[in-house]
């Protein structure tokens, strides 16, 4: 006798049924008419980051408005500008920020140059080998920590490194190719490459070739075709990459630090050695915010210039 | 080729297109020539070569043997951007980050034309396009429709000897479609630019154009006006793709071709000798229908069926009928606007034809 209907011993694969325990143990933690909040549940971590954040600014603004005392190397107990009239009042701190500055001014452009070139070329490329090829070159160097690189174009570049041993061989002197300007933005703008190029790719993507055929047919040469088409058509992902380039560099320690030798100091640089060398905590966080906000300004302008969609590649403000 | 007097707009001569992928070449030996003012399509179905001889006469590739003449100079050492071809793009290919009057300009910027007389010109081929006064809006603010003529005044406006279309309809809505079909055709009469179109929509094809060429597996199968392309295919191919045909396979007989023992009446495109294996087509409009045992008068051949299924189209019936004594189906366009016939599936009918309408092909062809 068979009885109709459901078997007796039919059982929910086991996947379904812990999905289904999940489901019950989420009704229990967070009922369904609290639904309406859910949107907070999911940013509830990021506001706990956002505000640990904060709270370290204001722990760093507190400790800028307070003077080192050279007597006792104590921090003063009451407040004063005395560090930031000290930052800008002094010619070595100026100096600094001034590198820092036509640094990641002189990097975006070269990165950006560069890095549309392969963007380019990685988009348009019609062999998939070739592709594959450009996109684990592009790759690589993130697997590589950014110290490791600076300590590798250390030994190619060195005084009796892999160039000058070569430069060498067709008779060409040693030449002093490290711890100098040079060398400093070769390798930011070697390390900023990957980047500009996963923010560009995505912008030229969405480029359809045909726009290009077609502005050939209506009489356009390829530099015109670049000039009036592809580049004010990629100037969403053409500033992202450029802010994210600038500001990486803006900020950059390792690369001033190593390539630099000590004598191309960033703002970085000079943030690290008042905390860990002078110990001057105060002058180091004064500079430390005001490293912030010339970057909160920058990126603020920029989004107010081009519009907050800039970033999100969308095309449209 | 040779003997044509004045240089013809447009001229290939044995054009060959080989991608070198190891596939079949996707055209092979086109020769056609097109007059001054004329509008061709160049009709088939996807990857029969039809786009890719498109861009060979725009000049994005180079044939790899062979050559194209426009103009009666030969084409192929000029760049695309040098040539006076205007196109219009399936995909339309509008700037989006520019105006319409931007989108409109650009041509006559790059040619370096007067800019004194550039804004004047724009306006007037907008206007020709009916958006006169759309000049300073966005693409994106556009209707599909209104992009297409934005598309169609910037291949034009700086009247290029040649205007190309890639299947730009193909994306848009049927009434639309329909729409800028006569709207292409107006504007292509008052300016009489010669124009190439490529489609694969058969009825689009018959409506604008004044010559059409067909295309198959990278061959050019017809090329003819198109009542003539309509009423003499060449091929059962086609008789195919052009219009809905029914076929009968059989051999060749002296009243037209022997269906499974059956002498039906038809009318041979070429000399065929008796006996050998041959395929009749007609056109669904051309065979008569009428209720089992009922006269078919002026028919030649009238053979008894049934109707296996009626497709109501609106202005007329799609029946479909099998023929036991010929072991076939044919498809039958009937019109009976007031449903008096009472044709019904399953019912028992006769059908009919004249032998000029089922015409007769060898049939190694389609």
């Amino acid at each position: 006798m068979s009885e109709p209907g459901p078997k007796q011993d039919f059982r929910y694969p086991l996947h379904w049924r812990l999905m289904d325990g999940v489901e019950r143990l989420a009704d229990i933690v967070w009922p369904r008419s609290m639904a309406r909040h859910t949107g907070w549940l999911f940013i509830a971590p990021a506001l706990l980051l956002v505000g640990l954040l904060v709270l370290g600014l204001v722990q760093i603004a507190d400790s800028s408005l307070r003077v080192l005392d050279t007597a006792t190397f104590l921090p003063s107990e009451d407040w004063s500008l005395t560090n930031y009239e000290k930052a800008l009042g002094t010619k070595v701190y100026l100096t600094v920020a001034w590198r820092s500055v036509s640094a990641a001014a002189l990097t975006t452009v070269l990165t950006l140059i560069l890095a549309f070139a392969y963007a380019y070329a990685l988009v348009r490329v019609r062999k998939a080998w070739i592709r594959k090829a450009l996109l684990i070159t592009l790759f690589l160097p993130f697997f590589i920590g950014q110290v490791v690189r600076a300590y590798g174009w250390l030994i190619i570049l060195g005084n009796s490194g892999m160039v000058n041993e070569a430069l060498g061989l067709i008779g060409v002197a040693p030449m002093r190719l490290l711890f100098n300007y040079g060398a400093v933005i070769f390798g930011l703008v070697q390390y900023m490459l990957p980047f500009a190029v996963l923010l560009l790719v995505p912008a030229l993507t969405a480029i359809p070739e045909e726009t290009e055929t077609a502005a050939g047919s209506l009489g356009a040469s390829w530099p015109r075709i670049f000039w009036h088409v592809l580049l004010p058509m990629a100037k969403p992902g053409l500033i992202g990459a450029g802010l994210v380039v600038f500001t990486l560099t803006l900020t950059d320690f390792a690369v001033p630090a190593m390539l630099g030798g000590g004598s191309q100091d960033f703002i970085a640089n000079a943030i690290y050695d008042q905390f860990f060398r002078t110990a001057d905590q105060g002058l180091g966080a004064a500079l430390a915010l005001m490293l912030v906000a010339a970057g909160s300004i920058l990126v603020g302008l920029v989004f107010m210039v081009f519009g907050a969609g800039t970033l999100a590649m969308g095309g449209r403000k | 080729m040779s003997g044509v007097q004045q240089p013809a707009a447009v001229v290939a001569e044995g054009v060959d297109m080989d991608f070198g992928t190891g596939a079949a070449m996707a055209v092979k030996d086109a020769g056609f020539a097109l007059g001054r003012g004329r509008f061709l399509t160049i009709l088939g179905p996807s990857g029969s070569g039809k786009t890719t001889l498109l861009r060979m006469i725009a000049g994005f590739q180079t044939p790899t043997r062979g050559q194209i003449l426009i103009g009666g100079k030969p084409a192929d050492a000029v760049a695309p951007h040098r040539r006076s071809v205007g196109m219009v793009f399936q995909k339309l290919a509008l700037f989006p980050h520019m105006t319409v009057a931007q989108n409109v300009a650009f041509p006559l910027k790059m040619r370096r034309f007067n800019p004194a007389e550039i804004a004047g010109r724009v306006e007037r081929y907008l206007e020709l396009v009916r958006l006169g006064g759309f000049g300073a809006r966005r693409i994106h603010e556009l209707s599909g429709g209104q992009q297409q003529r934005v598309a169609i005044a910037r291949a034009l406006v700086f009247e290029p000897e040649l205007l190309l279309l890639d299947e730009p309809l193909a994306a848009l809505d049927r009434k639309l479609r329909e729409e800028m079909q006569l709207e292409f055709r107006r504007i292509q009469k008052e300016l009489g630019v010669t124009t190439i179109n490529v489609t694969h929509d058969q009825r689009e094809a018959l409506v604008v154009s004044d010559e059409i060429i067909v295309m198959d597996q990278g061959q050019i199968q017809q090329h003819a006006a198109p009542a003539e392309m309509y009423r003499r295919p060449a091929n059962p191919f086609v008789a195919h793709f052009i219009g809905v045909s029914s076929f009968l396979k059989g051999r060749r007989s002296a009243a037209g071709i022997e269906v499974n023992g059956i002498d039906c009446a038809g009318q041979a495109v070429a000399d065929l000798a008796p006996g050998v294996a041959c395929l009749g087509a007609i056109r669904a409009e051309q065979i008569r229908i009428a209720p089992a045992g009922a006269p078919l008068p002026g028919c030649d051949t009238v053979v008894q069926g049934q109707v296996t299924d009626i497709v109501f189209e609106g202005e007329r019936l799609l029946c479909f009928v099998t023929l036991p004594a010929l072991a076939a189906e044919v498809q039958i366009y009937h019109h009976d606007p007031a449903g008096l016939d009472q044709l019904a599936k399953g019912a028992s009918v006769s059908v009919g034809w004249t032998a000029g309408d089922l015409l007769i092909f060898a049939a190694d062809k389609g």
